[in-house]
């Protein structure tokens, strides 16, 4: 039961990372970047192809986190803010960063080849025991950043006044304008970090699968699972859903059959859905009621 | 821009039979040639039902559905395993598909009531993915190699010169859902779908049952969802790698990239993403680039999609060949309240329906609304209403003030049905109305406004007053599938559009009629708003601050277009905040404060009242 | 001579195809609190906005302070040299009110010393939002969330006020609280204009009055100077 729950936790984070990219993206914006799960891949794929033409294999990693930065600045820039700025409330940005998904996906076949190829295994060999269960180095340094990043991220976004303009500027972009606040500016950094979340989660699953173009599909659509299951309104949430839904996967790999990751872990979403539609958190949101409550001065509602 | 057809009303007839008359060329053509242009105009013309059906949803209700492959490969999977196990006849099935795959539409737009937005979206995906998994998984739906469809009969030899059935078929299957879909945009149900998708409560207070819309809609679109997969298992294999998720994306791609809610662009977008990989023979590489780049250039440049970039070739043309362009919106100054001939006997007449609307001259006793200790709190908050009497006497003007805050648009809430209270009782003429919802108690005469006017800026002014109509067409959701067709419908076109401009006119905005409420100053929403539920000749009218950003003659006119309201019998609740309105113009009034009713009784009494004053007016 | 806090020269500005404002020659002198009225549709927001520079199209002569800022994107003009208190208000709802006022002064943030002044005077002129300042936004009423959008728009430290209909909505009670802030910004001699439909408030208010309507100048007047029959004028032109 340990070897499943920490399995589940090692593939949760990852899920996990990619997660918080798209809530990252969706915090600023509204908008879904479908193209998020193929900044994984931009990732793994090109601090692997750093680290063949011989660089340090951490200078390659680094490189490769940078490049799925920059790629999402890009797909902001180019494919989601003429579509913002035509109509606010459109949702045409499903086909445009839908369109950038393909052009990454399939950039990156023509560019390399559609099958697997190496990728610096650095950390590997090692294994932490943990009970009676088994975890690879490479899988406990993953979850260790995974959670970090989460946890820095939050306090990022609650406490400093950078992280609530966001707030700000998803809520009403001209009144944030109106105040001084470089919307465009903060919604490429938001597209750009959403990148780095998810090329770091790239270059931390490259030593087990290796760098192939199509790594954007089946991550792509686990992030986005574990978005919803943390639900929309905090980002850090869709760590917690994506090591949730890792954990799921496992449990159910090993009590049904090893194709029910494929399914079950949807079927525990729309289940979820139904019953709590803000997402998971919000069973603590009676507790955050009263912290509020406790807080405020006592008085007439006003 | 205005909501109104770009084709001149004269010539409409006469484009829709030549279209009609091309697409019969089109389908003689391709019923003649080769398979591989036969089995990608059939592919074509399923995907473009799909995206219609698609269309219907998310471009007109807002509902964004991932469920359509789902729905569509229920429809496929039915009718291989109903001919091939089974033997039913291929004709009957297609009446079982549209009503099964329908009833599971139902359902599915009934989960939409729950949750809405994203997390529909994404319940609807998981819908397809179980569909398409239990495909895979199952003996009797063939597993992953999937099953042999049927082969469609062949016509009598008599028709035999007409070329292959199956190719008029499917292209006869989307010309009759295009033309309901045209049906239901032509008829006067379209603005309440909007309403529904943009405004809710205010289609719910025209009488509008919103669930029972959405959901029935629902089981329309996934019952046109299930045609397409009965006429997609003629074209050879049905397996479930042809109904994954990817699929249900890529219709909601067809639908966005063509042009939502529009009649053409889902077509359009269907016809390109079919035929474009198709003919597009070039490194597969390269082609999913160009694919993908298309997809990023198209939206980009023109994000109401190919449509767009054809309405911008239309206007280039029509600037050509000297066709006037659309009217410019009025900026000047409106003209103050009534000024000519058309507009005084449109007044007169709208009198008139509201005098009969209301009893036939002598006042009844009981009063419009009675709310007797009524309490109020949001789940587990503080009592936003405490222990609140409110009486409103017949054929009165009843003033609700008070500070911010103190609970008024509550109150209004409770007595239109949009909330319910924790305590105390409710009565409309003398019927207890508690258990009712906001559609029964519009069934008592009641009506109101809401504070910022919550409308449809997309339509005009004219097509939200007739949404504020819903109730007075008989059977209008049923009817508007075949709306154009139907003489009773002309009849009540004519009745709408009459009612529509008297009530504009009523309220002194008959000239922005046109506009788009977008386009439209404030002001000109709160008069359409006002206008939208006196149309229908209610009996109580409930007003939520309606002289919010009007200007002193607007004022002036709304205080004559109360009182002549009042003198045919209509109950009116007056919620605002301009004293010196309120108190010449009200026979009663209550002042609520902190949830709690300070003073009520005589305009004149409560204004003299000492704690009004101070509490209120602040003297 | 000192420049004008704000001056308008033929400013035309629109969102679309079609001018909104069609020439506007309008100004507000150092400490000078004008009023803007006129009917629905006249372009009283859009005056607003295109001073803000959140309207797309504009051309003219538009400068605050002597600074010309018609090529200046919003978010510098906002930076300083003008706020808006918008037509309802527009808070961050979900946020606490002391962040609604942060967010004000968000270009000034690394100068927390100015911050705290200015968040000081923001609580002097408005005290009851120092008690609630840990609230959430949504949760006040429809008074205290004007003081909240007036304080924000202070946070700024803007050369010219701009609010648009800040009445609207309000009990007599809650317009007579912000009539009183507002002159007591007047005293202290900060450049307001103001947007109102409700021509007594705005005489109260404001030493200069113009009337818009059509998208044009209709009427420019000191208060004072308008009688009773000055009063007909307006109303005549507001139809």
């Amino acid at each position: 039961m340990t070897q499943v729950l920490l399995s589940g936790v090692a593939i949760g984070a990852i899920y996990g990372l990619v997660g918080m990219g798209f809530a990252i993206a969706f915090y600023v914006t509204r908008v879904i970047n479908f193209a998020e799960g193929q900044l994984l891949m931009v990732g793994v794929m090109v601090a692997a192809w750093f680290a063949r033409t011989g660089l340090n294999p951490w200078v390659a990693i680094v490189l490769g986190i940078l490049a799925a930065a920059a790629v999402g600045a890009i797909t902001y820039l180019v494919a989601v803010r003429p579509v913002l700025a035509f109509d606010r409330f459109s949702f045409s940005w499903l086909v445009s960063t839908l369109g950038v998904a393909l052009i990454l996906e399939n950039g990156a076949a023509l560019i390399w080849g559609p099958t697997s190829r190496s990728f610096p295994a650095l950390l590997t060999g090692t294994s932490v025991h943990v009970g009676s269960a088994t975890l690879t180095l490479q899988e406990v340094v993953t979850i260790a950043v995974a959670v970090a990043a989460a946890i820095g991220f939050e306090l990022y976004r609650r406490r400093t006044l950078f992280g609530k303009l966001g707030m700000a500027i998803a809520h009403d972009p001209e009144m944030a304008t109106a105040l001084g606040a470089n919307t465009v500016l903060v919604a490429t950094a938001a597209f750009a970090l959403a990148g780095a979340f998810a090329g770091l989660a790239g270059v931390m699953i490259g030593p087990i699968t290796y760098s192939n173009p199509y790594l954007g599909d089946t991550y792509g659509i686990a992030g986005f699972v574990a978005l919803m299951i943390g639900g929309t309104a905090r980002p850090a949430a869709a760590m917690v859903g994506g090591l949730l839904l890792g954990i799921l996967g496992e449990a159910a790999n090993k009590l049904i059959d090893t194709q029910a990751s494929d399914w079950f872990p949807f079927v525990v979403v729309v289940v979820m859905l139904l019953v709590l539609p803000e997402g998971l958190l919000s069973l603590t949101a009676p507790f955050r009621r009263a912290v509020r409550r406790a807080r405020a001065p006592a008085g007439a509602p006003g | 821009m205005t909501a109104t057809s770009r084709v001149p009303a004269a010539w409409r007839p006469a484009t829709f039979v030549a279209a009609l008359a091309g697409y019969g060329v089109f389908a003689y053509w391709a019923a003649h040639s080769t398979l591989y242009i036969q089995g990608l105009v059939l592919v074509a013309a399923v995907f473009g039902m799909l995206a219609v059906s698609l269309d219907l949803v998310a471009g007109m209700t807002g509902l964004y559905s991932l469920g359509h492959a789902g729905l569509f490969a229920l429809g496929a999977y039915a009718t291989t395993i109903l001919y091939n196990d089974h033997h039913w006849n291929l004709f009957l099935i297609l009446p079982a598909c549209l009503l099964g795959v329908g009833a599971v539409g139902l359902v599915l737009g009934a989960v939409s009531l729950r949750v809405s937005g994203l997390y529909f979206a994404i319940t609807t995906f998981v819908f397809t993915l179980v569909v398409t998994v239990f495909a895979s998984d199952s003996t009797f739906t063939g597993g992953y190699g999937g099953l042999i469809g049927p082969i469609f009969p062949e016509f009598p030899s008599w028709l035999g010169w007409a070329g292959q059935s199956v190719i008029w078929a499917c292209l006869i299957a989307l010309l009759l859902t295009t033309l309901v879909v045209l049906a239901i945009r032509s008829s006067p149900l379209y603005p309440v779908l909007l309403a529904i998708r943009d405004a809710e409560p205010f289609a719910a207070s025209a009488g509008a049952s919103t669930a029972a819309v959405r959901i029935g809609l629902f089981g329309l679109s996934a019952a046109i969802a299930g045609g397409a997969g009965w006429m997609f298992a003629f074209q050879g294999i049905v397996s479930p790698s042809q109904f994954s998720w990817q699929v249900s994306v890529n219709i909601l791609v067809m639908v966005i990239l063509g042009g939502i809610n529009t009649t053409i662009g889902p077509i359009l977008g269907a016809v390109f993403i079919t035929v474009f990989p198709a003919q597009v023979n070039i490194n597969p590489f390269w082609q999913e680039i160009l694919f993908g780049a298309l997809f990023v250039g198209v939206i980009v440049v023109f994000p109401s999609g190919f449509v767009g970039l054809i309405r911008l070739i239309g206007r280039q043309i029509g600037r050509r060949l000297g066709l006037a362009g659309p009217a410019a919106p009025r900026v000047e100054e409106e003209q103050p309240g009534i000024v000519d001939a058309a507009a005084v006997s449109a007044v007169a007449r709208a009198e008139e329906r509201a005098a009969a609307a209301s009893s036939n001259g002598s006042v009844p006793e009981t009063p419009a609304i009675d709310c007797r200790d009524i309490s109020f709190r949001y789940r587990s908050g503080p009592l936003v209403l405490n222990g609140v009497d409110f009486v409103v006497r017949r054929a009165t003007i009843h003033g609700l003030i008070g500070p911010n805050g103190s609970g008024k648009s509550t109150l209004v809430d409770l007595i239109s049905g949009r909330l319910r209270p924790v305590g105390g009782s409710i009565e409309i003429e003398g019927v207890a109305v508690d258990r009712e919802g906001v559609t029964k108690r519009v069934g008592h005469g009641v009506a109101r406004t809401f504070q910022s006017a919550v409308l449809v800026n997309e339509l005009s002014a004219r097509q939200n007053v007739q949404v504020g109509l819903y109730s007075r067409v008989p059977r209008l959701a049923a009817r508007s599938l075949a709306w154009p067709a139907l003489p009773s419908a002309r009849r009540d076109g004519r009745r709408l559009r009459q009612t529509v401009d008297d009530s504009l006119a009523f309220v002194g905005a008959r000239e922005w009629g046109r506009v788009r409420l977008a386009d439209a100053p404030h002001g000109i929403a709160q008069l359409t708003q006002l206008a939208a539920a006196c149309a229908w000749g209610p009996r109580t009218l409930i007003l939520d601050e309606p002289l919010a950003g009007l200007a002193p003659s607007e004022v002036e006119h709304a205080a004559s277009i109360l009182t002549k309201l009042k003198s045919s019998g209509v109950s009116i609740v007056l919620i605002e905040h301009q004293p010196r309105f309120v108190f010449a113009l009200c026979d009663d009034v209550t002042v609520l404060a902190a949830g709690e009713v300070v003073a009520t009784g005589p305009a004149a009494a409560v204004r003299e009242d000492e704690h009004v004053r101070r509490v209120y007016l602040g003297q | 001579m000192t420049a004008n806090a704000l001056e308008l020269r033929g400013l035309r500005a629109g969102y679309g195809r079609y001018d909104v404002l069609r020439g506007i020659d309008l100004h507000v002198a150092p400490g000078e609190a004008v009023g803007l009225l006129g009917p629905n549709g006249a372009g009283k927001s859009t005056l607003l906005k295109a001073v803000m520079g959140l309207v797309k199209h504009r051309t003219g002569g538009l400068s605050i302070a002597g600074t010309d800022v018609i090529r200046m994107p919003a978010h510098k003009i906002a930076r300083g040299h003008a706020a808006l208190v918008p037509e309802g208000r527009r808070l961050f709802v979900d946020q606490p009110i002391e962040d609604n006022l942060l967010l004000g002064a968000f270009h000034l943030r690394r100068d927390t010393a100015r911050v705290a002044e200015l968040l000081e005077s923001v609580y002097g002129l408005f005290p009851v939002l120092r008690d609630v300042r840990m609230r959430q936004a949504g949760a006040l009423s429809g008074g205290q969330q004007q003081m909240v959008a007036i304080g924000r728009m202070l946070m700024s430290d803007p050369t010219v006020l701009l609010l648009d209909e800040p009445s609207l909505g309000l009990a007599p009670i809650a317009i007579g609280e912000v009539a009183e802030a507002l002159e007591r910004l007047r005293e202290e001699g900060r450049s307001i204009l103001v947007v109102e439909q409700r021509v007594d408030l705005a005489l109260r208010m404001c030493d200069r009055i113009y009337v818009l309507a059509g998208g044009e100048v209709a009427l420019e007047e000191r208060a004072r100077a308008l009688g009773e029959d000055g009063r007909a004028l307006i109303d005549a032109y507001l139809g």
